[in-house]
């Protein structure tokens, strides 16, 4: 069970989608404990609906996801999250109505040790320093970067096994973000597997170990971090689609 | 009949204690309205059966007038979750969630309160009947200028600011009023906290219902208690919030307040006739020189 190595996160052959619409065709995924995994794609490829499948704001309509061995496909949210499956939602998704401070607490809804959540609550506002100065602040008046420490923040307050982040370099500026993308490797570091979805290819592979890209619902190449950055195929599926196509053609 | 400055202050008085019963009815409105989006049309209803719960308590059963009161908060708070749980919850999954229920929501409420009038007068028959209460352990509240306020208003005044203070606290200061407040801003992320979402919606909708049922057993000892009264108690804490800003929670209690200042003003001073009519007028006033309401602004700070 030591390090990096076996699946926390399995995710089987999965079909997913809104309604009639299926938007995820058949996704196989693995998380190894303690690693940090990206999930890549461009707008509208399905990222955000594999995490909120997993996370179980969505019903599957096909396949299995399993986490820590268990089966949790017929789950509810929060019957997942108690098991130490948190997700980290957008930086827009804070409560803007509450305090940072309610916002924290808020994470730690589910838990009963009530020292031992003290003690990360100063935790988080050791990592994000800038939190606990505005811990009395309505969170609707925070900075984009700082609304991204934020949700971390409570996402650690929930003390998880593993953090699934969307998009945390969405909307911020580069010198933010790299500020924020060494938090989440302190966060690795400390034993919290991370799955991480981006846009933001260059900085997502050069924190992850492993990478998965997805494109209209299917996972269209995965591999080592290091392999996928120099790989021609990785570029042009990030330029792809129609855009690359329409600037090839005005190209010629 | 000259200007009697006395009688004003008695007016302003009554307006304010059946203003804070139009709040408290309203108070439930906004708190179903900001936490899962539903206009509850059927919430009139509420108030009728937790008046006739109260009722039947306190004269069939015989338990003092406040077990009575609180009984009947506690009936009618199931009564609601239950309502709540079997159709609209049905309506909103078929639906696609609370937001988007639209139309067919307000429909299924309009038909909701249908049906609980016909149920209550299968139950209750069509008889209006009078509330006795023994009050005479409330003192009576003398103004300067020989203005006596009866124990009924004294006790409604004294028992919805109670009300008001501990759905403040509950909200404000305990961890499942968090989670409330997170479910009313976003369902989805407080899933993802690890709020059980189902559970809060009908703590919601049983406190929203429990406060028109008590707002009921308020007003039994002051007029009768009949099952056509949920109808006109609906409109007028309907005008109470929308005045105050619809969903806005100390809107609504204003607002309230509001209402029933006006009423009994226009009853005293211009026609006590058409004592109904004044707190529509006082909405459509609010309606087109602030149409999102007094606290309106803050009402609508949703995610």
């Amino acid at each position: 069970m030591s390090g990096v190595g076996e699946a926390v996160l399995e995710v089987k052959d999965v079909h997913a989608g809104y309604g009639n619409l299926k938007i995820l065709r058949g996704i196989n995924m693995n998380v190894p404990t303690g690693g940090i995994v990206t999930l890549l794609g461009g707008n509208g490829t399905g990222k955000s609906t594999l995490l909120k499948a997993v996370s179980g704001l969505i019903p599957l309509m096909q396949g299995d996801v399993f986490f820590d061995g268990v089966n949790i496909s017929k789950m509810k949210p929060h019957q997942r999250m108690r098991l130490g499956l948190v997700q980290v939602t957008q930086a827009k998704e804070a409560y803007p109505a509450m305090t940072v401070e309610e916002n924290l607490v808020l994470g730690a809804y589910t838990r009963r040790d009530r020292e031992a959540t003290k003690a990360d609550l100063e935790k988080v506002y050791d990592f994000f320093p800038v939190l606990r100065e505005r811990r009395k602040q309505l969170s609707g008046t925070l900075s984009g970067g700082e609304v991204q420490m934020l949700v971390i923040g409570r996402g650690l307050m929930a003390s998880p096994k593993m953090l699934m982040l969307d998009e945390p370099s969405a909307a911020l500026a580069p010198k933010v973000v790299l500020e924020i993308f060494a938090n989440i490797n302190r966060i690795a570091k400390s034993g919290v597997t991370i799955l991480v979805v981006e846009q933001n290819v260059r900085m997502a592979l050069i924190l992850a170990q492993y990478g998965y890209i997805i494109r209209d619902g299917v996972i269209m190449m995965q591999g080592e971090a290091d392999n996928l950055i120099s790989d021609p195929a990785v570029k042009d599926s990030f330029l792809g689609g129609s855009v690359a196509d329409t600037s090839k053609a005005l190209r010629n | 009949m000259g200007f009697d400055f006395n009688s004003l202050l008695a007016f302003i008085i009554f307006g304010i204690t059946i203003g804070v019963v139009y709040g408290i009815v309203a108070l439930g409105i906004s708190l179903i309205y900001s936490g899962l989006d539903i206009v509850h049309f059927a919430h009139g209803e509420m108030y009728m059966f937790g008046a006739f719960f109260g009722l039947v308590l306190a004269h069939n059963v015989g338990v003092p007038y406040p077990v009575a009161l609180i009984g009947a908060m506690i009936l009618t708070a199931l009564l609601g979750m239950a309502v709540e749980r079997v159709f609209y919850r049905r309506l909103t999954r078929a639906g696609g969630g609370y937001t988007v229920a639209g139309m067919g929501m307000i429909i299924c409420g309009f038909g909701m309160s249908v049906a609980l009038v016909n149920t209550a007068y299968f139950f209750f028959g069509a008889e209006a009947e009078p509330f006795r209460a023994n009050l005479d352990y409330i003192p009576r509240l003398s103004f300067p200028g020989d203005i006596e306020v009866p124990e009924s208003y004294v006790l409604t005044a004294i028992i919805s600011v109670l009300l008001m203070a501990s759905l403040h606290y509950f909200l404000r200061h305990t961890k499942t009023g968090l989670a409330v407040r997170a479910v009313a801003h976003n369902k989805d992320i407080a899933y993802l906290m690890g709020v059980n979402v189902p559970l809060m919606i009908s703590l919601i909708f049983g406190l929203a219902c429990g406060l028109a049922a008590a707002a009921g057993v308020l007003i039994g000892p002051m007029q009768s208690v009949q099952v056509e009264m949920g109808y006109l108690m609906l409109m007028k804490a309907f005008a109470a919030a929308v005045v105050g800003g619809f969903g806005s929670l100390p809107g609504a209690i204003v607002g309230g307040i509001m209402v029933g200042i006006f009423e009994n003003l226009g009853a005293a001073y211009i026609s006590a006739s058409h004592k109904d009519i004044y707190a529509f007028l006082l909405l459509i006033l609010v309606l087109m020189f602030k149409p999102s309401g007094l606290f309106g602004v803050e009402a609508k700070v949703k995610a």
